[in-house]
């Protein structure tokens, strides 16, 4: 029974998961009408992403990408290759976040709200 | 080296915490929220065998809640 | 009710294919596409060639040099940006000005707490711990865990608490916005200056083989690694801080005055 449900996971059930944080996210986008929580959706659309990527780099009975002393085989070892692109990742959603709000106080300043419908409306008096 | 019960579930918890953070009704109560899904998000990263990807969300989770609170100076707490 | 709807639309609809397609790999293969080519190669070759038992160090430093050049560059970029679109205000009558009878409700709640007991004393013994830790992992970053992005979001973090938890004190080092966003450029620079020097050696752009110093091959590598990881720690550390400064400095308005 535990064998089903881990073949199952591992080859369809994780990655439904991660396409519906990635969906529930891009919704988030769409409808919440407040621009801070966008923002917020957009940080939760960038995990599922950094996680679909390094579940692409598994093997199984693998371990952690440090050398150790007895193995030097190519599958002792968890592929390196994504860990090191999604540190990039991480750091460069973090300069995204900060001109993002800066943005935010713009907008603010200008038009005295950062709800949707309440800037739609004044935009007219431009 | 992944125990794939123990993703299924901090991924469930992180799709509800998505969840109260689309539909509530405060900015104060998303911004913590959002704390507490950067550091579940930590664990996961752990548990898939990544220790310098947790290590560096850990630090950087803490940073972008900053920047967050900091912006609540300055726009009222309510929302639709 | 029209919002969950939508949201519930959204989310079936896009994840819903991707059930009944069988293009994905199944999770843990070892002989998937990811794992076969070129990573086969870094995993036995990062002692021998970079002598660094770490493989995320020794992927992003030495093999991807190149990469994490272009990444230091954008995040210089982000900081400079910031600081231009928060250069000047809007005048008043390109802006909306809210009359403060139709005002709403301004929630006092997020103010800083000034009079703690401990803060003269915990933050005189968290700050340098910090620091100190944050050298130890910017120069342990080929052994263990650890490397040039975790240590100058150490360090920013300890600037962070020094000035969000005392903030009418002189703090510890004062840099205003247009010294840290120089701080910033300094990044990228010493790490084209890394590469640079290689090309004087006689190889090739971030070729740390060839540096000119009389030391061993493998030593080479340890010195490239380093200074090349201390330039991206200068820029993430001055990066962080500029934002901030210039996020707290316009985040209070002189409205409240009309």
């Amino acid at each position: 029974m535990m064998t089903t449900i881990n073949a199952f996971l591992a080859y369809k059930g994780i990655y439904f998961l991660t396409f519906l944080l990635l969906a529930l996210g891009l919704s988030g986008i769409i409808v919440c009408k407040n621009y801070m929580k966008k923002l917020i959706c957009m940080n939760v659309m960038q995990v599922a992403v950094i996680f679909f990527f390094l579940c692409l780099g598994q093997k199984d009975g693998g371990t952690i990408p440090v050398a150790v002393e007895g193995l030097s085989a190519a599958a002792d070892y968890i592929n390196p290759l994504p860990h090191g692109l999604m540190l990039t990742a991480i750091v460069v959603s973090l300069g995204t976040t900060g001109v993002g709000l800066a943005l935010l106080l713009r907008i603010k300043e200008k038009y005295g709200s950062i709800e949707e419908d309440k800037i739609i409306k004044r935009e007219k008096k431009f | 080296m992944q125990i794939l019960l123990v993703e299924a579930v901090l991924l469930l918890i992180l799709i509800g915490i998505t969840l109260s953070i689309i539909f509530g009704k405060d900015l104060m109560t998303a911004v913590i929220t959002y704390c507490g899904f950067s550091f579940i998000t930590m664990f996961l990263y752990i548990v898939m065998g990544a220790p310098d990807v947790a290590f560096t969300e850990a630090v950087i989770g803490v940073i972008s809640t900053i920047y967050f609170i900091m912006m609540l100076r300055s726009i009222d707490r309510r929302c639709k | 009710m029209k919002k969950k709807l939508t949201v519930l639309a959204i989310a079936l609809i896009l994840t819903l294919p991707f059930t009944f397609l069988d293009i994905l790999p199944s999770i843990g293969d070892v002989n998937s596409a990811p794992n076969k080519h070129v990573s086969a190669y870094y995993i036995e070759n990062a002692i021998s060639e970079c002598n660094s038992p770490n493989m995320v160090t020794a992927v992003i430093v030495d093999y991807r040099a190149f990469d994490t050049l272009l990444e230091t560059t954008v995040m210089f970029l982000a900081g400079a940006v910031v600081l231009l679109v928060l250069a000047r205000k809007p005048s008043i009558k390109n802006r909306i000005v809210i009359p403060k009878s139709k005002r709403m409700h301004k929630d006092k709640s997020g103010n800083p707490i000034y009079k703690t007991v401990n803060k003269d004393v915990m933050i005189t013994v968290i700050q340098p711990l910090i620091l100190v830790y944050a050298v130890y992992v910017l120069f342990h970053g080929e052994v263990s865990l650890g490397g040039g992005f975790q240590a100058g979001a150490l360090i920013a973090m300890a600037y962070i608490l020094d000035v969000l938890v005392i903030p009418d004190k002189k703090s510890v080092f004062v840099l205003p916005k247009k010294n840290s966003v120089a701080l910033a450029g300094l990044g990228p620079f010493i790490y084209t200056l890394t590469g640079i020097i290689c090309l004087i050696g006689g190889g090739m752009f971030l070729e740390y083989a060839k540096l000119p110093f009389p030391v061993h091959t493998a030593e080479l590598h340890s010195i490239g690694i380093l200074a090349v990881e201390v330039g991206v720690t200068i820029g993430v550390a001055a990066t962080i801080i500029t934002i901030l400064n210039a996020i707290m400095e316009r985040v209070t308005f002189d409205d409240d005055n009309y």
